[in-house]
């Protein structure tokens, strides 16, 4: 693989002149007594390789795959009315016809889930995009920059990370009309907060780090510092952020759709079907709760065990050493 | 003599999630009564692991899979934890490194002492209280009685090991097991523990393992040295034996491979080729044998077993005959001298820093940040590097030397005085001079993971400097790239890789290369070589040395040891709290000092030779560095100094000359200076 | 000296005793104070700026949507409606500081006393389920991390991960479904009773939001839980105590606990926007008439003064536990306490 390699298999001569072993003198050609190099790896294929090798986190992606095609494609195999409701049909259990059952409306639940489900993977990863890009400029320009500023930009995180996040996205979506976009636009605005501390804390301590001392003695202008080293090596904190950005948020969304200020009617998300599952259960039916709260479960534990893997892989290839 | 400690064939493995690690393999030791035992290896070597396996406190994954380990006659290997828990910390004591991380933050001091004689002797608490205000002072610890109530934080590093020792010693262990002791300390400091702990060996009538990685502290300390290698016992003798007549070619690598302070440094160091092989996946036959000048066909058939008589066994199948390298076996170094030589006295010096100040801001609070102090990094340093030449700074941690480097680059701002370039003052300059004036001025970096980007690939790190200053197209960058490896021993293959895919030298050759890239005139060195394992430290002391003399480059190396600056450096600046005491060239610091700090640093580092380091009479330096917050007044080693007098406290020394190129600051220097001598009609002049 | 189950104690250990060389405590206390000041300030800002926008005519909202124009000009301009917004906040902080929080219109009684009405019941399943969540999780923590990857962790982990990643209300309803309508042991419903001793007194009725509540938060603190005392776990102290000849048990009690508690003291500081999150749904879902279910019930009125009262107080709470967090960590820690 590397000429270093079949170096190491050959018998080593022992130089005439004991200490030898530095040709020190002969400056012509260059010694190669470094050492051996390891494995080539290279840093992505490492975390790509302990992701791989977590089992949890390729159910992850095999979950999250299947409720892709279950939602987007299911649909087009699977074709229900649900734009008009049909209560003569309505709270049927789950038999021929209606595999899952009609809700009170006469939907059929099943097609239900599907574009309940489109809402939800749309919504949380709509917020968690928003959520983090804007996180991570105001983290990193708040970490770049330092002094009183950093000190200001911080001292707003406090106060708006103190008010409960659930309260306020709460009371404005009173107030607006519950679309995918005004939703996710909610959820994003006031959940950057914590990737912005995240990310002003890895800029700082990569501030200070030896390689970008290095890059500045260089000569290294601000920006090159800023877009060579700080950010892509703030890079996978962000990423790793996302992943659990967007389980927040579905879980969040679910909490306003439970709530009943979820999607407008006839627009719906799993948490809008769900709205009524304590009346629902309590008259027995229970495909109006499981298939929902079990999909729901499914998709945010995927994203938390994809969240978790791509933590530890990166952390991996930072680490080993 | 009674044999306390009998280990036979003891073989320790560490499994991780996909491999095992044959860390100890069928290893043989014994300590007798009273006796210093030493064992001696590179990080790596299973030194600790051994230590850890007589305690029965391996890390996760980490298992006695073979042998035995007789504490008086008792195996302690397959003891239930029970019964085991009953010798640790009361036959066997063990203490560790680093002694900041080792004592319990949130207990004070007085109650972790106490702990162990509650438990093993089963003392009511004031019999505890009394007997660890006892041992506290027995290891030096001042007002005993009030530090009780101290927690660890209080303490300061040196204070905190005596603690740890305390501990130790509580319950009179027949054994104590001291895992690198000192090296987490000072030169000074380290002096005074390792004193500390023969006292107390003789006090206490036990016998102590050594483990470390300095030879230097073996020499003076040890009875007998054990020398392990990849995991396995490769040489074990008398400590006069060892350094004078040993067998296995890594003892003597490695004894040779270790810059003594009166190595002639136009030579180069003998270095070991290579790296320590993967314990994973050791190699068949002698593990040594990939990197030893001796090796032959038979060495990779099969794995030397120990051998010799009862004073000295060796595993080695072509021994070594004649005691260790002569200098003159060593080769020649052809450096800077010779290729082009050092600039004269007479001449502009090439770096000249000017009365450089500076500070640090103690702060307190959280929106205000009000200044309630600050740390003196830099008083007042004044020094000149001349071209092609090597100049080095030593002093303790904390003195300043590393931040004095980082403002001499540029990565701090000074708060008063000038950095000069060829007559330039850097600190003048703004944008594109100061980037241009810059180029000239290069750092190499002590910690070789931090220093390199993980996320770019070597080809990247070695064009990044050509490409901020635009030089050359891709191609010439590339090309240069391959030029550099090649200079600093690396194939061309190794452009593709990740820094994390290289070993510490490795890396360390690499933030040398970079910081070649731009041909400086001057590269800051600090602590080049203090992450290194002595095997391969040598081998970037060479490269080091090699370049600066192919490339007519001046190096400002900074580093705590007194012995890699001694081998580097033509000249030698002394720091201590912020101010350079005094400077000379390496002979003529190491003969004759002048400043009582130098005196006693030379006398404090270990030496790797039993004779020197045994008759060694006092520790050198007393104390520990006072707070860079409030330096003392006047002369600022005045309260550590065996010299010192009044007017050191209310006066500050100035620079005087003791000879060409040798001045030193201090009221009562140990040699006459100059003018001195000629104010008393001397015809001397030098 | 006090004796304790024959036991000598000692004074309690965490008591603040300024040290000879430690600086004095009130200084950091009273700068701690500060940024709290300046955060709260902060809050009512926010509180009162989105209440601003969103209710920008309260007169429009009082008086209906059939009100003439000048009616509610006329009431906008009683009510002090139409100043400039600084003064509008200046009148607002007045009132905040004299304890009036605003009116509910809707209600026709004053924030304040619907606040107090409720407050009691919500602090009484709060503070039962933080305590029982605590004192569930630390244990379970420093099990999960001693008996690392072992079956006991692993069963631990995937059960709080489950938890972890389902909302809160989704485990109220299989906790319904389960022990009240299948097994009809508990009542779906919470306690009704007005005053918080009649809840006490009806701990049947209680049994599923608090059991709802403390597994949520056992599912977060554990894991936190076991990292930090992972953490711990792998200090060079505790192998110093381990080679002192200590058992386990008294390395994990003597060493191990304070020092992996200290992370969590903060955590439980920040957990308090998430406590009353929790309480939003759980009051909701069991229909227990506490703060959350006040603020569901002016959610849907659009009983803005209501809504933002108690995101005020939310907020000041969540500043308050941070604040009492950090003096628990200067107690607990002597090196922030000695510093």
């Amino acid at each position: 693989m590397i000429d270093n390699h079949e170096r190491a298999d050959e018998p080593y001569e022992p130089p005439e002149e004991l200490g030898g072993a530095l040709e020190g003198a002969n400056l012509a050609s260059p010694v190669y007594d470094a050492g051996d190099l390891g494995a080539l790896t290279s840093g992505w294929k490492l975390a790509l390789k302990s992701f791989a090798e977590n089992r949890l986190a390729i159910a992850g992606f095999a979950i999250i795959l299947f409720f892709i095609l279950f939602c987007y494609v299911g649909p087009h195999v699977y074709h229900t009315n649900q734009i008009s409701g049909n209560v003569l049909n309505s709270d049927l259990p789950p038999g021929a016809g209606h595999p899952l059952g009609t809700d009170n409306n006469g939907y059929d639940e099943l097609g239900r889930l599907m574009i309940g489900g489109q809402a939800a993977l749309e919504i949380g990863f709509f917020a968690a995009a928003i959520a983090t890009v804007i996180g991570s400029l105001y983290g990193a320009i708040s970490g770049l920059i330092g002094g009183f500023l950093d000190g200001l930009l911080m001292r707003i995180v406090d106060v708006i990370l103190a008010i409960p996040y659930l309260l306020i996205v709460l009371i404005i979506a009173t107030r607006w009309r519950g679309t995918v976009l005004s939703l996710s636009l909610i959820l994003g605005l006031f959940a950057w907060l914590v990737p912005a501390r995240l990310i002003r804390g890895e800029v700082l301590t990569l501030r200070v780090r030896d390689f970008v001392s290095a890059a500045r003695v260089m000569g290294g202008s601000r920006r090159r510092l800023i877009f060579k080293h700080l950010l892509p090596n703030a890079l996978s904190v962000v990423i790793v952020n996302i992943t659990f950005q967007v389980a927040d948020a579905i879980i969040v969304v679910a909490l306003l759709g439970f709530l009943g200020f979820g999607l407008e009617y006839p627009h719906v998300d799993w948490g809008d079907m769900l709205a009524n599952a304590n009346t629902a259960l309590g008259n027995g039916y229970w495909w109006l709760v499981y298939p929902v709260g079990i999909s729901l479960i499914l998709v945010v534990m995927a994203c938390n065990f994809i969240g978790n893997a791509l933590r530890d892989a990166v952390d991996v290839r930072l680490r080993r050493r | 003599m009674t044999r306390v400690l009998d280990i036979k064939d003891l073989s320790t493995h560490i499994r991780l999630s996909k491999s095992t690690v044959q860390a100890v393999g069928n290893v043989d030791l014994y300590i007798d009564e009273g006796e210093t035992l030493g064992l001696v290896g590179e990080s790596g070597c299973g030194k600790s692991i051994t230590g850890l396996s007589i305690m029965g406190l391996l890390p996760p994954g980490g298992s006695i899979v073979g042998g035995s380990i007789l504490l008086e006659g008792r195996d302690l290997v397959g003891l239930p934890e029970e019964e085991m828990r009953k010798i640790r910390g009361n036959d066997v004591a063990m203490i560790f490194q680093d002694s900041s991380s080792s004592l319990n933050p949130t207990k004070n001091i007085g109650d972790q002492v106490m702990e162990p004689v509650m438990l093993h002797r089963g003392a009511s608490k004031k019999e505890a209280y009394d007997r660890a205000i006892e041992v506290l002072e027995l290891v030096g610890i001042p007002q005993a009685k009030e530090r009780m109530e101290d927690y660890p934080h209080q303490l300061s590093g040196g204070l905190r090991q005596r603690v740890m020792i305390a501990i130790a010693l509580t319950c009179d262990p027949k054994v104590l097991i001291a895992d690198e002791p000192t090296t987490a300390l000072d030169v000074t400091i380290q002096a005074q523990i390792l004193r500390l702990l023969d006292d107390l060996k003789s006090k206490f009538g036990m016998s102590i393992l050594l483990v470390t990685h300095d030879m230097g502290v073996v020499a003076g300390r040890a009875d007998r040295v054990n020398v392990m290698y990849a995991g396995r016992m490769v040489e074990a003798t008398t400590t006069e034996r060892l350094f004078d007549e040993m067998r296995h070619p890594y003892t003597q690598a490695l004894l040779a491979s270790i810059p003594k302070m009166d190595q002639d440094n136009s030579r180069a160091l003998f270095s070991i080729p290579g790296l320590p092989p993967d314990l994973t996946h050791p190699p068949q036959g002698c593990r040594f044998r990939a990197r030893c000048a001796y090796a032959q066909d038979d060495c990779a058939e099969s794995e030397p077993k120990l051998v010799g008589d009862s004073l000295h066994v060796a595993a080695c199948f072509h021994p070594v005959v004649g005691g260790p390298l002569r200098e003159d076996q060593m080769l020649t170094l052809k450096h800077a001298a010779s290729y082009h030589g050092v600039g004269s006295s007479d001449e502009e010096p090439l770096l000249k820093v000017v009365d450089l100040k500076k500070e640090f801001p103690v702060t307190s609070g959280a929106i205000l940040r009000r200044k309630v102090g600050s740390v003196h990094a830099v008083s007042g340093v004044s020094l000149e590097v001349r071209r092609g030449e090597i100049f080095g700074l030593v002093g303790e941690s904390g003195c300043g030397k590393s931040t004095l480097g980082r403002v001499i680059v540029g990565l701090e701002r000074p708060d008063s005085g000038q950095v000069l370039l060829d007559g330039q003052d850097v600190y003048a300059k703004r944008g594109k001079e100061l980037v241009k004036l810059r180029k000239n001025l290069q750092m190499m970096f002590q910690d070789p993971y931090g220093s390199l980007d993980p996320r770019m690939r070597v080809a990247s790190i070695l064009r990044e400097p050509l490409a901020i200053h635009k030089i050359g197209t891709r191609k010439e960058q590339e090309q240069r790239s391959i030029e550099l490896m090649g200079e600093v021993g690396l194939p061309k293959t190794a452009l593709e890789r990740f820094a994390h895919e290289f070993s510490g030298g490795q890396r360390q050759r690499i933030g040398l290369a970079r910081a070649l890239t731009l041909n400086p005139k001057v590269i800051v060195a600090d602590e080049p070589v203090s992450a290194l394992d002595v095997s391969i430290r040598s081998q970037v002391l060479n490269l080091m040395k090699r370049l600066q003399g192919v490339h007519d480059m001046a190096y400002l190396v900074i580093s705590h040891d007194l012995a890699v600056v001694k081998y580097l450096a033509d000249r030698i600046g002394v720091m201590y709290l912020g101010k350079i005491v005094e400077v000379a060239s390496g002979e003529d610091l190491y003969a004759n000092p002048a400043h009582p700090y130098t005196d006693g640093l030379i006398k404090t580092i270990p030496l790797p030779d039993p004779r020197g380091e045994r008759s060694k009479k006092d520790v050198g330096i007393k104390g520990e560095l006072p707070s860079p917050i409030h330096p003392p007044s006047g002369c600022r080693f005045r309260t550590r100094c065996p010299r010192a007098q009044e007017l050191c406290a209310q006066e500050e020394p100035v620079m005087r000359d003791f000879g060409v190129g040798h001045t030193a600051a201090c009221h009562f220097p140990l040699i006459e200076p100059v003018q001195l001598l000629a104010s008393k009609g001397s015809t001397q002049s030098s | 000296m006090a004796r304790w189950l024959g036991q000598e104690i000692e004074p309690p250990r965490f008591c603040i005793r300024l040290h000879k060389e430690g600086k004095p405590l009130s200084g950091y206390i009273l700068r701690r104070l500060g940024t709290s000041i300046v955060v709260i300030i902060g809050i009512s800002m926010i509180a009162f700026g989105l209440l601003h926008i969103i209710s920008s005519s309260p007169g429009r909202a009082v008086l209906g949507l059939h009100a003439s124009a000048r009616a509610v000009a006329q009431f906008n301009k009683a009510n002090g409606y139409d100043d400039p917004i600084v003064v509008q906040y200046y009148h607002y902080v007045v009132q905040l500081l004299h304890g009036n929080l605003g009116y509910s219109y809707k209600l026709n009684q004053p924030v304040t006393s619907l606040l107090a009405e409720n407050a009691l019941r919500s602090l009484y399943l709060s503070g039962v389920s933080l305590i029982l969540a605590i004192l569930v999780a630390i244990p379970l923590g420093i099990y999960q991390a001693v008996r690392r990857n072992h079956l006991g962790d692993y069963l631990v982990t995937s059960g709080a991960f489950t938890f972890y990643s389902m909302p809160s209300f989704f485990l109220g309803l299989l906790l319904i479904q389960a022990f009240s309508l299948s097994l009809h042991i508990f009542p779906a419903e919470a306690s009704q009773s007005v005053s918080v001793f009649g809840v006490m007194a009806d701990p049947r009725a209680m049994f599923l939001p608090i059991l709802n509540l403390v597994v949520i938060q056992v599912a977060g603190f554990s894991q936190y839980m076991r990292s930090s005392a992972l953490d711990a776990l792998s200090q060079d102290y505790i192998r110093l105590a381990r080679a002192k000849g200590l058992s386990q048990r008294a390395v994990l009690s003597g060493h191990l606990l304070r020092n992996a508690l200290l992370p969590m003291i903060t955590l439980i500081g920040l957990s308090i926007p998430a406590l009353l999150a929790g309480n939003l749904i759980i009051e909701t879902l069991f229909n227990y008439p506490g703060l959350g279910l006040m603020f569901y019930n002016a959610l849907l009125n659009e009983d803005y003064p209501t809504l933002l009262s108690y995101t005020l107080i939310a907020g000041v709470l969540t500043v308050v536990g941070n604040f009492i967090a950090d003096i628990a960590i200067t107690i607990a820690d002597p090196r922030v306490r000695l510093a």
